[in-house]
């Protein structure tokens, strides 16, 4: 307990010095320690894939088969759905068949084959609720518990609460769809308060995955530099007073050596087997971008990074979507987009697995909101495309401690509203952190008057999932 | 832990001596922690209030537990729900209510003291100042030393001579010293040469530049929206520019917070006081709000929360925004208070305003009233002319020649200009009209044959439907569609017409009346003058209120086109159900009268062009004519000579609406009504007798009249302490924007009355008081660390030391411009961009870049700052992200801040420019050179040993690889 309550009191403000803090938490960092948590955790490691644009539950997660049978009807209700754009069409059906999956018998629709053969790990909560049904807000919400811009997302208090399980790899990294950053941009991974060693690290394409690992053009006399640095530091400390800092920056310059060696190394796909990059669909146009994202993802998790999220879509508005935004055609759209994760994320699930990291790794599988059952066309027609739905929605969750095959809570009979046990995101944060060991009313940092969590005032972990 | 072994102490002490637990010390706190923040008040849960003693003898038996409803559910561990009372606190309970359950204080009043869970309005800070007379002699360091002393410490010796200045330089200027000042005071270190130096720091204009950066922490100011547009504020940066003056000129504080609150209230002819208010809105604004009401209402609540957290956590280091829900939990500070409070700046929004000094107006009018008079000339004759040409036509009446006419005879051409158009997705023209069915359908006209500014739009439409919403009738927008100015139908309100404009950039509510007529033309007539006046016209007459916006873009020749049923490309809702009997697009603003004539004219009105019109003028009118054509030019261009007004992104005040306390900050849910005030704690008149319809600039100017007074008790203790923040790494309280329960506690208390004190004495003068601070003996003391002292206060909250401190991100960025000797030394105006805007979709997106060029040399607080990525140095050094208020930076030692200073391009680049800028001297002499490198970047010479290190590594790679070492060196960033 020592070392985690001394790295969190010595990270808080109130009841510490300044710069004190940070350096000790660089001085003391030691990888293999084991992280002190508040209780046993069950994960180690997370993976989180964030679908931006807001996929629909009906047509993915959540089986309606009374839905179908309404196809056509007008939604009975008086009051005004609050959702975005306030064209209430009648009801329709899903585009895809759903089926019982695996010894579980998960109902899974066609949208997701690869997703389903995993049926029996998944562990999907169908009554999740957002406060938002508005893109931007949604996806802070869903990544940080408030609905603006400014506080720490759910990778950086882990990174916060956990330290690093490496250390030559950030703690948390991002992997962007390279169609463009989600609204928002590096504000979604930001650590918000939290000291800027918990921000999201993202990892590009290309020979300096990581910003500034390499200078830009080959420099003059670099290891010679390096080793002048270290001599002319070590002089000055000889009459300085500042030798924690002036400790912690030197060490500072040789983990910055080490990630020079490193981050190449764990980009580099060469040993993985033709077989491995094929799984994840690195031969396939469609899938490429996606799988060698979640091919990374594995890499980076298996050298000891906590926290790893993926995006699948960009920017929200524009046309043709470059996210799970089917405003016009839920068809054509979610066609397109699990098309381009399904495969992977399955690959990603199945690579896991194998490996047994699974066994202590936390898959996340969420998105910004629902669509609505009733279609976004005028009020006599069953028109192609879906709105935002903040009332019921559905995310999953795999590996390390959670209850596999099984589904958690219940929408209504159309899936307009959660029915039955609601999860809202303080809860599902509230369950992450429980997973990692964490409890999140412990987690604390404070900031302009108050000691802030991740999930506020709120949250209670959802025990139905767990294992 | 601090808080729990209090409590113990408190509330058990009496315990051992055997008497009854005394309710005000010992249950009211217990009853206000565990059980009132459900029962308590009107909503109180299962109709229990437990604040007051005749509503609590429903559970309460007294001299009985046993038959207590209270006792046995607590008991039982059923309440409170989530977290029993620990076994003391039942026996205390238990014992309180069998010795006969004595009540104290009735009702209740959570806020009268503090407690061990919470602060009262006894609380410290909440305290008078002592008497403005009090030690006036006193001074910083007999504070300090009587500390030290009661905790058997001394302080440290003064630093040497070349600490302290690089010291003063840094804190006072952020910049590095130049060598020879260096030099000259290592030679004769008297306190007058030092002084000397002080006073010369405190009178540059550099001080301005780095106490700003600080100001603009405290108070979260970013250049764009945040959320999910992003959208950048080109004009944000005047504000800045008037706090950098108002710093230069020593401001009295007193006067810095009121124009920050109203300066526009106070003064609204003094631009720069209008300026000062950006301060409310720099931070983050939502403009994506949706379709529905109490979303939208949500949105609005939430910006007045981060205003009211900027305003009562910068000046009174008081987190009011923690009530907005709930009575605050740690502070006294009521539901009602954060109410009030919105009362008082509920008419804050975002959004450019125009400035325009009275002297120019003035100017403008004069020439104006001139050409108003001229113009009315040049009608009078022209409409004679027109008169004489209408005369010769039929009956018919006939209109003035637009620049294209849409008549939708059998095809979609332009009978005037040639801008043919285009039916698309499925529009079609019947019986002389475009039809449009709403999804999609839409036509649009080939490119402008010459660029619009002023304009005007019209057209025939008849609505299929009227629940419809967010088509466009006519469109006048750039190829891409984003920029547009459109007559929509719907879009924002229902039923009525707007002027649609991207990002809504040039669109207000008219606040017409209702649609009624479906099926049946409407004639729709909307000008946009070159000022940004915008009128709409229904069947003729004015519809709504016109309004004045920004100046509407120029839709430039080949670059724009006109679209008819669609508000905008790409926009979603963007159709129109209907038909379109004939449109018409104008260079220039149709007067009310023309409008009219065209209206009863109708849609297959004779045109007749100024050609024809100006023929029918006699010789002498003629001349007469082109006289007062030639005139008009002159007087246009005279008005060319006259600044424009120009815009700043600061305060728009609009009225306040009815303000209500909303329960669980719910605006489903409005209780009582109140009206402007303060924090009723706070003192000083906190209710401001304003009437709920209150003008709104009245109500801010008592805001600002009620914080910045001398009898606050926050106001001066809350800005002294962040003066010290900032020259000492910590503040006397060590969150300077907390006063509260939960902020830290001050260090030296009476140093802290008597700074504030200084402060009201020397007329709020902030440049008096660094002078105070930096020439105390506690400020000069050396950095050196001291291993006895160490135990007793290893974070040196006393003094023993001189705390040293790691460069702010913009402040090595700075040192290391100044260098190399690239550093920009201009001061204010527009910002440099060191990112690329880039529009996605909507949404602004900001890539760092390190461009090249003199103008992007200049110093970093005149950087872009955009709420988004920033470039690694600014990043990982700890640069905030500007959407929360930062009181108090974090400072951080990470891998990647070493990358980013020994990899980045800047720095590489810089490292060229050092070498440049050594070579430039003309020593060949390697040794002299490195010696060089020292003085610009170090400030000092080398050592021997330095020098010899140094000149076996620059005879090997070089000059600017050595640059880039020293830019790295601990002593670089790390200031002792």
């Amino acid at each position: 307990m020592t070392q985690l309550l001394s790295r969190r009191t010595f990270n808080n403000w109130s009841t510490s010095g300044l710069a004190t803090t940070a350096l000790a938490h660089l001085l003391s960092r030691d990888a293999q320690a084991e992280p002190l948590t508040h209780f046993a955790p069950k994960a180690k490691r997370v993976v989180h894939i964030s679908l931006i644009g807001g996929l629909s539950h009906l047509d993915s997660f959540d089986y309606k088969p009374q839905l179908v049978r309404m196809h056509g009807k007008k939604l009975e209700t008086k009051e005004m759905p609050d959702i975005f754009f306030g064209q209430v069409g009648l009801l329709r059906k899903p585009d895809w068949t759903f089926k019982p999956r695996g010894k579980s018998g998960l109902m899974i629709s066609d949208l997701f084959p690869h997703i389903a053969n995993h049926a029996d790990d998944l562990a999907v909560i169908r009554s999740m609720e957002s406060d938002s049904a508005n893109h931007t807000p949604a996806l802070y919400l869903g990544n940080s518990g408030f609905g603006f811009s400014g506080f720490p997302s759910v990778g950086s208090w882990a990174s916060f609460g956990l330290g690093s399980l490496s250390e030559e790899l950030p703690t948390y990294v991002v992997l962007p769809d390279p169609r463009g950053l989600p609204n928002g941009g590096a504000s979604i991974w930001s650590n918000g308060f939290l000291p800027a060693e918990h921000q999201g690290v993202v990892f590009q394409s290309g020979d300096s995955p990581v910003r500034d690992l390499f200078p830009d053009t080959p420099q003059k006399g670099e290891v010679e530099g390096r080793k002048l640095l270290r001599a002319l530091n070590e002089k000055h400390a000889e009459h300085s007073g500042a030798d924690d800092l002036l400790k912690a920056r030197m060490r500072s310059y040789e983990l910055a050596a080490r990630m020079q060696l490193s981050v190449p190394s764990v980009a580099d796909f060469g040993s993985e087997t033709k077989e491995t990059q094929a799984m994840y669909g690195l031969e396939r146009k469609e899938t490429r971008d996606f799988g060698k994202n979640c091919l990374l993802a594995r890499r980076l998790l298996e050298k000891g990074v906590r926290f790893v999220q993926l995006f699948s879509g960009g920017p929200i508005a524009g046309s043709p979507r470059a996210s799970w935004d089917a405003h016009e055609n839920v068809k054509e759209n979610h066609t397109a987009e699990a098309g381009k994760i399904d495969q992977p994320v399955g690959a990603l699930m199945a690579d896991l697995k194998r490996t047994g990291l699974l066994k202590d790794t936390l898959m996340l599988f969420t998105t910004e909101f629902g669509r609505t059952p009733f279609a976004q066309s005028g009020p006599d027609l069953v028109g192609p495309g879906r709105d935002h739905n903040k009332y019921a929605f559905s995310v999953w969750m795999a590996g390390a401690g959670t209850k596999s095959g099984t589904v958690y809570g219940m929408s209504d009979e159309i899936g307009w509203k959660v029915a039955e046990r609601p999860v809202t995101w303080h809860d599902f944060h509230a369950t992450v952190l429980h997973l990692l060991g964490l409890n999140h009313e412990k987690l604390t940092f404070y900031h302009n008057g108050i000691q802030r969590r991740l999930t506020n005032v709120h949250g209670e972990v959802v025990k139905g999932i767990l294992a | 832990m601090r808080c729990a072994t209090l409590l113990v102490t408190f509330l058990f002490s009496q315990q051992a001596f055997g008497e009854p637990p005394d309710f005000d010390k010992q249950i009211a706190p217990l009853l206000i922690q565990h059980c009132m923040q459900c029962h308590s008040g009107t909503e109180a849960k299962g109709k229990l209030n437990l604040m007051s003693r005749a509503t609590a003898r429903e559970v309460i038996e007294p001299g009985k537990a046993d038959q207590s409803e209270a006792w046995l559910r607590v008991a039982a561990d059923e309440m409170p729900p989530k977290k029993p009372l620990s076994k003391t606190e039942k026996d205390l309970l238990k014992a309180w209510i069998d010795a006969g359950a004595v009540w104290g204080s009735d009702p209740i009043d959570p806020f009268s003291k503090s407690n061990a869970y919470r602060a009262g309005r006894d609380w410290w800070s909440l305290q008078e100042l002592p008497s403005k007379q009090a030690g006036t002699n006193r001074t910083i360091d007999e504070f300090i030393r009587a500390k030290l002393k009661s905790k058997g410490l001394k302080p440290s010796p003064p630093a040497d001579p070349r600490s302290q200045i690089r010291r003063l330089y840094f804190d006072l200027i952020g910049l590095p010293p130049p060598f020879e000042v260096m030099e000259s005071f290592a030679k004769n270190p008297t306190d007058a040469a030092y002084e000397r130096i002080v006073d010369q720091l405190l009178a540059s204009h550099h001080y301005g530049e780095r106490w700003a950066r600080h100001w603009l922490d405290v108070v979260r100011y970013g250049e764009s929206d945040s959320f999910e547009r992003n959208e950048p504020r080109p004009n944000a940066w005047h504000y800045r520019d008037w706090l950098i003056r108002a710093l230069n000129d020593d401001m009295p504080y007193d006067r810095f917070a009121k124009l920050q609150l109203a300066g526009d209230a106070l003064e609204p002819e003094n631009p720069e006081s209008v300026k000062a208010t950006g301060f409310l809105v720099a931070g983050i604004h939502n403009t994506v709000l949706g379709s529905n009401a109490a979303m939208r209402a949500t949105a609005r609540q939430d910006e007045l929360e981060d205003i009211i957290s900027a305003v009562s956590q910068t000046f009174l280091g008081l987190t009011a925004q923690c009530a907005r829900c709930h009575d605050h939990k740690f502070d006294p500070i009521t539901q009602a208070d954060y109410y009030r409070i919105s009362a008082a700046l509920g008419g804050v929004f975002h959004g450019e305003r125009s400035i325009d000094p009275p002297v120019h107006q003035k100017r403008r009018a004069a020439i104006n009233g001139a050409i108003v008079d001229l113009e009315q000339q040049i009608n009078q004759l022209e409409a004679m002319a027109v008169e004489r040409a209408i005369s010769q036509q039929s009956q018919k009446l006939a209109i003035v020649q637009p620049v294209a006419r849409w008549s939708f005879q059998g095809q979609p051409r332009d009978t005037i200009g040639g801008h043919d158009a285009e039916l698309k997705s499925g529009a079609r023209i019947t019986d002389g009209m475009l039809v449009l069915d709403g999804k999609s359908a839409h036509a649009m006209s080939a490119p402008l044959k010459k660029s619009v500014q002023a304009k005007t739009l019209e057209a025939w439409v008849s609505l299929a439907r009227l629940d419809q919403g967010g088509g466009g009738a006519i469109t006048l927008e750039s190829s891409s569609g984003a920029v547009f100015d459109s007559i929509v139908f719907a879009e924002r309100q229902s039923k009525r017409w707007m002027a649609g404009s991207n990002n809504f950039a040039r669109t207000k509510d008219f606040n017409g009346p209702e649609e009624t007529e479906q099926g049946k033309a409407i004639h729709l007539v909307l000008t946009t003058s070159e000022s940004g006046e915008v009128r709409l016209y229904r069947n003729g007459k004015l519809y709504g209120q016109p309004y004045q916006t920004s100046p509407p873009p120029v839709f430039k020749a080949g670059d724009a086109h006109v679209a008819f049923g669609m508000r905008h490309k790409g926009g979603s809702r963007a159709f129109l159900g209907g038909a379109v009997d004939e449109a018409r697009l104008y260079d220039r603003v149709l007067t009310a009268a023309e409008v009219k004539q065209s209206f009863e004219a109708g849609p297959d009105a004779n045109s007749i062009s100024r050609e024809e019109i100006l023929q029918q003028l006699t010789a002498t009118e003629r001349k007469q004519f082109q006289e007062q054509q030639k005139r008009l030019e002159q007087l246009k261009n005279e008005m060319k000579t006259v600044p424009k007004p120009y815009a700043v992104y600061a305060t728009n005040s609009k009225a306040v609406p009815q303000t209500f306390v909303l329960a669980r900050g719910d605006v489903r849910t409005p209780k009582a009504e109140v009206t402007a005030g303060g924090i009723a704690s706070v003192g000083g008149g906190h209710d401001f007798g304003l009437h709920s319809e209150a003008a709104e600039p009245l109500r801010r100017k008592r805001l600002a009249e009620w914080i910045a007074r001398s009898d606050n008790p926050l106001f001066a203790r809350v800005i002294v302490n962040r003066l010290w923040h900032y020259h000492f790494g910590v503040g006397i309280v060590d969150t300077p924007s907390d006063f509260g329960f939960n902020g830290g506690r001050p260090s030296h208390p009476e140093l802290l009355d008597w700074l504030a004190g200084e402060l009201i004495r020397r007329n709020w003068s902030l440049k008096a008081m660094h002078k105070l601070m930096v020439m105390s003996t506690a400020y000069r003391q050396s950095s050196a660390k001291r291993p006895d002292a160490g135990l007793i206060d290893a974070e040196n909250r006393l003094l023993w030391r001189k705390s040293p401190a790691r460069l702010e991100a913009e402040a090595i960025r700075d040192s290391i411009l100044s260098a190399s000797g690239q550093l920009n030394p201009q001061i204010g105006g527009a910002p440099f961009h060191d990112v690329r805007t880039y529009g996605n979709a909507g949404t602004k997106y900001y890539e760092p870049i390190d461009p090249v060029g003199a103008e992007f040399n200049r110093r970093t607080i005149y950087r872009f700052s955009p709420r988004g990525e920033r470039s690694a140095i600014l990043e990982t050094f700890d640069c905030p992200e500007s959407s929360a208020l930062t009181p108090r930076r974090q400072v951080t030692t990470t891998p990647l801040q070493a990358l980013a200073l020994w990899n980045d391009h800047f720095v590489l680049r810089m490292s060229k420019h050092l070498e440049e800028r050594i070579l430039a001297k003309g020593s060949k002499s390697i040794s002299d050179q490195v010696e060089q490198a020292y003085h610009f970047a170090l400030s000092r010479a080398p050592t021997q040993d330095e020098l010899n290190l140094g000149l076996e590594y620059c005879s090997q790679f070089g000059l600017s690889a050595f640059a880039r070492v020293l830019f790295n060196c601990n002593e670089f960033v790390v200031i002792e």
